[in-house]
């Protein structure tokens, strides 16, 4: 990183409206293009904190600040247009978490890149309606957050809920929301309300590792843990009545639920896989980056189409994920109201991709190009009339399902046609942390125990928080500061807040 | 009477067993053989990290087992032989059992020290339920007790028991060694001398009283101190607690003209004339019936078994603390004889049986990929990943490390500034990462110390 005086860093950028900044070629070598982010006073005020803490002598740990590692994307081979930094960006592991870039693939030094998708791949968020109300839900919420998780066989096909062996795991790898459908799991009308349709065509399982396929099998017959988790929300402020009526949304009150979760382990394997085979291509083709982080393959390289399958799989187990999540919630519903889902009128709304590649049509420079689209914990946001969106939203533009952190504000936002020219039809996905988050002020000591260690006779290093800033800001940020910045910038528009009223963990 | 499934033994092990393969073959006849007339259920199953798993054990009467999973038919009895040329059992009561796949849960029997057998009034061994109520009769009436061992339940008892002069004799160089490293016991002895003021808790299991309960049940679950009341009867000392560490018995006498009935001698001639000795020195798998020598045994008696919980014999599995691992272990697991991984096995060997019985390919499960387990020690939650303590890396690793007293440790185990394991005390919410640091073998090389920097939230930065 170079490291210049924050005064010195600040003329690299340049406000071009209240909610945009653009990041000048220099600010990191190699820059290819220019970057850009969209803050509003809040989030530029986290942004450039984060800078500015970065810029002080003895800061330069191994965690770059947000704005330093979309300047690094924009040094990537075959990057078009600009490296886009969302309002919730924050630092991750190669491209920032909220960063998207777009690739030439007709430029054969364009390359893909695991870091620019993330390793939880498809990680994403699922939207399911209701026609009940928030006081016929309030007094069972209890009993339906306990029955949605129960590990009770509640499967209809002869095989599980979720792909439990080796064979079945193939096939779903191979066939996504397809295999849900197949094994009666899901409606079919579910997959016309998917990004791909539930299924990505290029998936592979051939050419995804033994391990991954081992460490994406459920553990002893769980649905899973961590980040995995769905929500029963109502919802709380209708900003676009006529796009939520376009989906089923008709006042407030209503009762929805929201499902989170995406390939867990299995994409980390995948990516983690994918990572080791790309230092390798990297020192074969020559390819340079900023940051060893942003391991990367040509597109037409044999590794870099390898990853290509092998994401596309673990994009399918996602969605397999996501639907088994959604059968568990049908079947919870109507055992509590004793009736069917169909009548609960439980459609998706929506399904959305957060951490994923794709292969999409945009205009650049004037010209129709075909693009490689990064989205890493960024959301497709497609305007009205666009071929890919399905018949239902044509004249709302996309459905954005933006999840806010466990117990906080959700919000339904659509596409636009700006958000289509600035941001390749990107918004954000969520709230986001900055880089530094001082929590509560650690007394690390380590006299005592370091005397013992050192017995055994092993070399020790101890953390220190370096400099404690001044001030500790909560730089935290804040779901509705995020949504808020896409809308005003224009690149989608407020539709429906929802708040939750119970959580389920897996 | 015959069963597709014959499961022994009533612990974690056979009951998550029994219950993975009546969810996996409702169809199918199971019986489970237990030796007590209550069963250990895991209960209230918390999903921390894909592979972490913390439970509660409960103990129920066999009828809720079989309420609940109509297929498994539960016979109270005692194995006595394996017949695998006639694919057959021997119990107690004279019963014959067939089966087409059996799976030998029988678990461990505390090794007790040596000297035991001569002073079987002064010297309790703990490891279930029974012994437990055993131990705390006779430690109403002690002033003076000695602990020996330095596993989870001696720094349990340890955590727990008032009123009482306790000597706790360990043989290595710091306390709850089989968990911890030297730098975590530090850690934790300001929180020994100290009385913990514990919030009363209700009692997460229930305890039905059975007459004629028969004194060999399963082994204790992971709460079994929880609520238990561990006083001596010497009020004018509520916390003394001398250890003596790198030390061991060397013998045991009777005393005479003392106030003590028993004097036990350490190694290094040192007299600690006391009531009761308690020993918790670790287990010994329970293979205590017949078995044909077709059936591979391990040095210490356990049931060999290869990556599908599968022994020499090939419809004959064996889960849990009875059998030892025979297979290439991964680099990151190795077996211990625990609860954690007493419910992965039994819940594996069903999977296994089951996938056997219809002929499918399964994958060994991912959970043994990577050691994990989750406990409490001396009040603080501890999660245990990897080579926590650099098992198997010798001296070539490096160590980071992050402490606050009274709130936190957390240490990496690094080796080619790749994570080998972990150990997370306190409510770090860290677990979750390492699990995927460990598994992925990132190069960590460009964090430095800043992994572990309290001012930067890495939750999600490996998403």
């Amino acid at each position: 990183m170079v490291v210049r005086k924050f005064e010195e860093e600040l003329k690299y950028m340049e406000k071009l409206n209240p909610y945009c900044w653009k990041i000048k070629k220099g600010f990191q070598p190699n820059m290819n293009v220019e970057g850009v982010f969209y803050v509003n006073s809040t989030l530029e005020k986290l942004m450039l904190d984060e800078l500015k803490n970065a810029c002080r002598p003895g800061m330069t740990g191994g965690f770059l600040p947000g704005v330093k590692q979309i300047a690094n994307v924009a040094a990537l081979p075959g990057i078009v247009g600009k490296s886009i930094g969302l309002p919730d960006v924050h630092s991750g592991y190669g491209f920032a978490i909220g960063n998207m870039a777009a690739f030439d693939m007709n430029d054969p030094n364009s390359v893909v890149s695991p870091g620019g998708v993330g390793f939880d791949i498809n990680c994403g968020v699922r939207l399911l309606r209701t026609n009940l109300f928030e006081n016929d839900v309030a007094p069972v919420k209890e009993q339906l957050a306990q029955s949605l998780f129960d590990h009770i066989p509640v499967g209809v096909g002869s095989k599980g809920i979720i792909p439990m062996n080796a064979r079945d795991l193939e096939e779903a790898l191979e066939m996504g929301m397809d295999w849900s459908l197949r094994e009666g799991y899901v409606w079919a009308e579910d997959k016309e309300h998917c990004e791909e349709y539930g299924r990505m065509l290029n998936a592979d399982p051939n050419k995804v590792s033994f391990r991954a396929k081992k460490r994406g099998l459920p553990q002893l017959g769980t649905l899973g843990a961590g980040n995995h988790y769905a929500e029963i929300q109502v919802v709380d402020e209708i900003y676009d009545k006529w796009a939520a009526c376009k989906m089923g949304i008709e006042e407030k009150g209503q009762v929805c639920v929201m499902i989170h979760s995406g390939s867990r382990g299995f994409g980390h394997q995948v990516a983690t896989d994918a990572l080791v085979q790309m230092e390798k291509a990297m020192s074969r083709d020559k390819i340079e980056t900023n940051d060893r982080q942003l391991a990367c393959a040509r597109i037409n390289s044999q590794e870099g189409q390898d990853y290509l399958k092998s994401m596309a799989a673990a994009a399918n187990f996602a969605w397999v994920n996501r639907s088994s999540m959604t059968f568990l919630t049908r079947q919870a519903f109507a055992k509590q109201f004793q009736t069917t889902p169909d009548d609960l009128d439980m459609h998706v709304i929506y399904d959305v991709s957060h951490n994923i590649a794709k292969v999409e049509e945009h205009v650049v420079d004037g010209k129709l190009k075909t693009l490689l689209v990064h989205r890493k914990g960024s959301t497709r946001a497609f305007p009205p009339n666009h071929p890919l969106i399905p018949v239902d939203y044509q004249l709302t533009g996309q459905p954005v399902l933006i999840g806010g952190t466990m117990g906080t504000c959700s919000y339904v936002l659509t596409g636009t046609e700006q958000g289509m020219i600035e941001t390749y039809g990107s918004t954000c996905h969520g709230a986001g942390r900055a880089l530094s988050r001082a929590k509560s002020r650690r007394n690390l000591d380590y006299t005592d125990v370091l005397a013992k260690l050192e017995e055994m006779g092993i070399s020790i290093r101890v953390a220190s928080p370096k400099l404690v800033m001044e001030e500790a800001p909560e730089s935290y940020k804040n779901v509705t500061d995020v949504v808020n910045t896409c809308h005003s910038a224009g690149i989608s528009k407020k539709c429906i807040k929802l708040r939750p009223i119970a959580v389920i963990k897996g | 009477m015959e069963a597709t499934f014959l499961i022994i033994g009533g612990g974690i092990a056979g009951i998550s067993c029994a219950e993975t393969l009546s969810y996996l073959e409702p169809d199918q006849k199971i019986i489970l053989i237990s030796e007590s007339s209550l069963i250990k259920t895991a209960v209230n199953l918390q999903v921390l990290t894909k592979l972490l798993t913390t439970f509660d054990v409960q103990e129920k009467e066999t009828s809720s087992l079989t309420e609940s999973h109509p297929n498994i038919i539960v016979v109270s009895d005692r194995l006595t032989q394996v017949c695998n040329t006639e694919n057959t059992v021997k119990t107690a009561s004279g019963q014959n059992y067939s089966y087409k796949y059996l799976c030998i849960c029988t678990g461990a029997y505390p090794k007790l020290i040596p000297q035991a057998d001569m002073f079987r009034n002064y010297i309790v061994g703990i490891r279930d339920t029974d012994s437990v109520e055993t131990f705390t009769k006779k430690l109403q009436i002690a002033k003076k007790v000695v602990i020996v061992g330095n596993g989870g339940i001696a720094s349990e008892v340890i955590h727990k028991i008032r009123n009482v002069e306790v000597h706790w004799i360990i043989k290595d160089k710091h306390i709850s060694a089989t968990f911890v490293d030297p730098g975590a016991a530090e850690f934790f002895l300001s929180s020994i001398q100290e009385i913990k003021k514990d919030d009363p808790k209700p009692c997460k299991r229930m305890r039905f009283k059975i007459e004629d309960s028969k004194k060999s049940g399963a082994a204790l679950g992971p709460d079994w101190y929880e609520n238990l009341e561990i006083y001596g009867s010497s009020k004018a000392t509520p916390r003394d607690i001398k250890i003596h560490y790198q030390t061991e018995i060397s013998k045991i006498v009777m005393s005479e003209g003392n106030q003590y009935p028993i004097e036990v001698i350490l190694i290094n001639d040192e007299v600690i004339p006391c009531d009761l000795i308690i020993s918790a020195t670790g287990v010994l798998p329970a293979t205590n019936f017949e078995l044909s020598s077709d059936i591979k045994l391990s040095e210490d008696g356990g049931i060999l078994v290869n990556e599908f919980m599968q022994s020499s014999v090939s419809n004959i599995y064996a889960a849990g603390d009875v059998c030892t691992a025979n297979w290439q272990l991964a680099k990151h697991w190795f077996q211990m004889k625990l609860w954690t991984q007493a419910r992965q096995m039994g819940c594996f060997a069903a999977k296994s049986m089951a996938a056997a019985f219809a002929r499918e390919e399964i994958y060994q499960d991912f959970c043994f990929e990577m050691f994990t387990h989750s406990t409490k020690l001396f009040g603080y939650k501890v999660i245990l990943l990897g080579l926590f303590n650099g098992q198997t890396l010798g001296t070539n690793y490096e160590i980071l490390l992050r402490m606050t007293k009274g709130l936190e440790y957390i240490k990496f185990v690094l080796e080619n500034n790749r994570l080998q394991g972990a150990v997370l005390i306190g409510d770090t919410d860290l677990e979750e990462m390492c699990e995927n640091l460990i598994l992925n073998q990132i190069d960590l090389s460009p964090f430095g110390e800043d992994i572990l920097n309290p001012n930067i939230d890495i939750e999600d930065y490996f998403d």
